[in-house]
């Protein structure tokens, strides 16, 4: 299957990333080679993976709050932070 | 009573080395003193080191001297240890071998390393890996390559380059890394090494910064066998900050492992010699030689078939890519790491996202983030799902058959720097023979079979049922035994 330039460029965007000309299209050409060689599980008839997987159960615990990291320490690796809040750019605008 | 220096000690197993510090013939101190020294040298020389603290690391060895003359049964006494940079260690960097996580420091423990600093090791270093775990060759670090000890015009494989070259270089004895598709085991094969990754589940991942979730598992690097199991006992146990860790008894790893193997089925993977991308001659006679040895061991060695093992680098790298894009959306510039951008929140995201990771990351995030998106995720990733799935009865059936299957780690010897960093597919084929026994949840051991005739050390992998590592790890002796690498010093090791 081709990765073209656009449905490249779809799923940059799709995963908040930005790319140059030159990596969208390294990125076109290598996905595409890599997605072309993993067509191969299209070999493996569907009657082989009617099987379902028996998942594992999940432990449960008690539905209670418990102890956090502190703020302060929370603080100290934040890019900006704020009255016990981290600063992100306004999302909120007037007309 | 005799003392004995710190240098020769850790030319030794760390066993030893803790007898030694518990029974005051030489303090965890003096160790640290030497472990430092080293591991100057061994990231001067090979690149394997990210971070180090060593005022630090000097208290921490200084409180396991209290502990000792206090009186305490401490079972690693002393022991130094160099941890992954995408594993906690409270109040240390952890970049993840990533430029986003750039100033990053743990706010607490792994719980692994928890468990070791417990049982009295010494943390000396955070050690380079491919950035969040991605990449066999420790060529994608943001922070530069690792070379290997053995040769270092080499790669030291990846993920887990830096962990494995720190042991290799003789920096450290003991070092953690993690294993999602065989970022413990194939480093540990280039570098002449034993390493592990556990059945899924039984050692906690809480406090690994996550790549694939359902993959991810924490691992030791050693030099031999018998210091790979005790890390083993150590580090593995239920969590309850994991979910999805074990909360079953922990095998016992600890019984001595007998020399004959009366009884022992062993599978020889049939698919190996058909590997796609082809298996090294030397590699390949290695394989020989070890079933030889297994045999003349008193095992019953055969062929078993693991019939899907040829799709397993599709079906670990759609699937894992997926988790990836998934896990790594957390990395945006707002809660830690680097920020860049002004403007929207959306710029802040892309431009934060786009200088801070690499290229093999972004790669990987642009292929989960297709196999996941409408349109392609029914042909994708969920045809890959169901053939990993697949691949999971396959092995169960082999297991009807066998005890243990043997495989080579690696299908060649460490590659040259550069060989194959301009063919992500080459490298993700790499990881032929890792990925399988990850994509099932299961244990695999990889320990040093020979070299090649270039002196480049070679691995062989035991891969075993749900919590078959006291056997995988009896089997992995004999093949230690017999090839004497545990006599062999790494041309580079420093002193």
């Amino acid at each position: 299957m081709k990765i073209d330039l656009g449905l490249v460029s779809k799923v940059a965007a799709l995963a908040s990333l930005e790319l140059t000309d030159a990596e969208r299209s390294a990125m076109s050409e290598q996905l595409t080679r890599i997605v072309d060689h993993f067509e191969a599980l299209r070999d493996i008839p569907d009657e082989l993976l009617a099987g379902e997987e028996t998942p594992r159960p999940m432990p449960l615990r008690a539905d209670a709050a418990e102890a956090c990291l502190p703020s302060a320490v929370v603080e100290a690796n934040a890019p900006e932070f704020a009255h016990g809040h981290f600063v992100v750019p306004r999302i909120i605008t007037r007309d | 009573m005799t003392t004995i220096s710190p240098a020769t000690l850790l030319e030794g197993s760390f066993v030893a080395l803790a007898d030694a510090v518990s029974s005051g013939r030489v303090t965890a101190r003096a160790i640290a003193e030497e472990s430092l020294a080293r591991v100057e040298k061994a990231q001067r020389d090979f690149g394997a080191f990210l971070s180090t603290d060593p005022a630090a690391t000097l208290r921490e060895a200084e409180a396991v001297d209290r502990r000792v003359g206090a009186g305490e049964r401490v079972s690693l006494a002393g022991v130094p240890l160099a941890v992954k940079d995408n594993i906690n260690v409270a109040g240390r960097p952890s970049t993840a071998g990533s430029r986003i996580l750039a100033g990053f420091v743990s706010p607490d423990h792994a719980t692994c390393v928890a468990r070791l600093v417990e049982a009295g090791v010494v943390v000396v270093g955070k050690t380079n890996c491919d950035e969040f775990g991605m990449g066999s060759s420790n060529e994608n670090s943001a922070y530069g390559p690792v070379r290997n000890p053995w040769n270092p015009a080499r790669v030291p494989g990846g993920s887990s380059g830096g962990s494995a070259a720190a042991v290799a270089a003789r920096a450290v004895p003991l070092s953690i890394g993690t294993d999602t598709g065989g970022s413990v085991r194939q480093p540990a094969a280039l570098c002449g090494l034993v390493g592990w990754k556990p059945t899924y589940g039984r050692v906690s991942r809480y406090g690994l910064i996550a790549f694939a979730s359902s993959f991810d598992q924490a691992g030791a690097l050693t030099r031999s066998v018998e210091e790979g199991a005790r890390a083993f006992a150590v580090m593995a146990g239920g969590d309850p900050k994991d979910a999805t860790s074990l909360t079953t008894p922990v095998p016992d790893v600890g019984a001595a492992p007998g020399a004959r193997l009366e009884g022992t089925r062993i599978g020889l993977l049939a698919e190996a010699a058909s590997a796609e991308g082809g298996l090294h001659e030397d590699v390949k006679a290695s394989f020989e030689k070890a079933a030889e040895t297994l045999r003349a061991a008193g095992a019953t060695v055969t062929t078993v078939s693991v019939p899907r093992v040829p799709f397993a680098v599709p079906v670990y790298y759609l699937t894992a890519a997926a988790e990836a894009s998934s896990n790594l959306a957390r990395f945006d510039g707002v809660r830690y790491g680097t920020r860049k951008g002004e403007g929207s929140l959306g710029a802040l995201y892309r431009q934060t996202r786009s200088e801070g990771f690499g290229p093999e990351v972004k790669r990987r995030i642009l292929l989960g983030t297709f196999a996941l998106s409408s349109g392609y995720h029914d042909a994708y990733y969920g045809r890959a799902q169901k053939v990993r799935a697949l691949l999971a009865r396959d092995f169960a059936a082999a297991f009807r058959h066998v005890d243990a299957i043997l495989c080579p780690t690696s299908p060649e010897p460490a590659f040259a720097l550069g060989a194959k960093t301009g063919d992500p597919l080459a490298m993700y084929l790499a990881d032929v023979f890792t990925v399988p026994p990850s994509l099932a949840g299961l244990p695999a051991v990889s320990v040093p079979s020979g070299f090649s005739r270039d002196g480049l050390p070679i691995g062989m992998q035991f891969i075993g049922p749900g919590d078959g590592e006291p056997l995988l790890f009896a089997l992995a002796r004999v093949l230690e035994d017999a090839c004497g690498v545990l006599a062999r010093r790494a041309p580079g090791a420093v002193s």
